[in-house]
């Protein structure tokens, strides 16, 4: 794709910085012990306050914890749902969230795929069992286009904010990925 | 105060190897819900232009949180982390992880918490998977968090 092209549409993707990226994400359960263990299990992490009460109880804390990079994993949308979008865009439908829009349009451009590349997340209190999180998404920035190692492409930096029931902040989150063109792979290291 | 490691500048924290075996990789990325292709279908993640699967950014973080705590043990809160992926980890390699307490922050009042900055590297044959700042404090019931 030529500059002018990628300029334009590089124009109309920062139309949607600062938007609200899709209504929140609401998790479909409480924060619980048994999709803690599968975590801890799968990581092979041995830290005993995600899974055991006393040893919980012994660092001062009143019940075990979640692990912190487990935050995201309270609101995924779950498999049916994940389905449900994937054939929605198959069919070329898009949802009316800026977020569908934004991608639709990458899509329609080619840049189909995608991987992440960036994240920082502020933990401002420790999420327990119990917890009901909300996950509120804004599309805080688009980077210009450029040719990269796995092919040409953008970044999209959103912003994203967990809160538990009581509306009280739970992780601050910037996560950044990258949307390419898997075809314009030339040999270019970036 | 409860266990908590000597954190001072330069500070080297112990070597970990995680053996990046297919089945580590798809369970990590289901146990967070997770199910994009490229986590657990080799054709699909070819036809989206990577050899193969690879891990997802959040169970590299998980990783890191394994990493850090397995150091500062239950009695560290890990505060804020910062990372940004390199080379992909794909299956059959390793990843060593390697870390170093690169700034310590005096507590703001009495009773609070030092944070303790931590330089943490992730790197397979192909090179580093991921670079990370974490921070990471001793748990304070009172005021913890903030």
């Amino acid at each position: 794709m030529s500059g002018p092209e990628t300029d334009a549409l590089h124009a109309q993707l920062t139309a949607f910085v600062g938007q609200q990226a899709e209504p929140d994400r609401v998790s479909r359960y409480a924060v619980n012990e048994a999709m803690i263990r599968n975590w801890v299990e799968a990581h092979e992490d041995e830290n005993p306050i995600y899974v055991d009460a006393g040893a919980a109880a012994a660092t001062g804390r009143a019940s075990v914890i979640c692990p912190p990079a487990m935050a995201s994993t309270w609101v995924m949308s779950g498999l049916k749902r994940y389905r449900e979008v994937q054939r929605l865009r198959a069919e070329g439908v898009q949802e009316d969230f800026a977020y569908s829009r934004m991608l639709a349009l990458l899509d329609e451009h080619g840049y189909t795929s995608v991987v992440a590349t960036d994240l920082e997340q502020s933990y401002l209190r420790e999420m327990v069992p119990g917890d009901r999180i909300r996950c509120e998404f804004t599309i805080e920035a688009v980077s210009p286009f450029k040719q990269t190692g796995l092919g040409h492409g953008c970044w999209i930096t959103l912003l994203k904010r967990y809160v538990n029931q009581h509306d009280e902040l739970l992780v601050e989150e910037r996560f950044k990925l990258l949307r390419f063109d898997p075809t314009q792979k030339k040999a270019v290291a970036s | 105060m409860s266990d908590f490691p000597a954190y001072d500048v330069g500070t080297v924290l112990p070597t970990l190897e995680i053996p990046l075996d297919r089945t580590t990789i798809v369970a990590t990325a289901i146990a967070s819900q997770d199910f994009e292709d490229v986590h657990h279908d080799p054709g699909k993640a070819q036809g989206r232009g990577t050899p193969d699967i690879f891990m997802s950014i959040n169970s590299t973080n998980g990783f890191i949180d394994r990493y850090v705590t397995d150091w500062a043990g239950p009695n560290g809160q890990i505060r804020k982390v910062s990372l940004r992926l390199g080379v992909p980890n794909f299956p059959g390699d390793v990843m060593t992880m390697t870390g170093e307490v690169v700034a310590v922050r005096q507590a703001e009042a009495p009773g609070g918490a030092d944070e303790v900055e931590i330089k943490v590297v992730g790197r397979n044959s192909q090179g580093p998977h991921v670079t990370a700042t974490v921070v990471v404090a001793p748990y304070r019931r009172e005021g913890a968090a903030r």
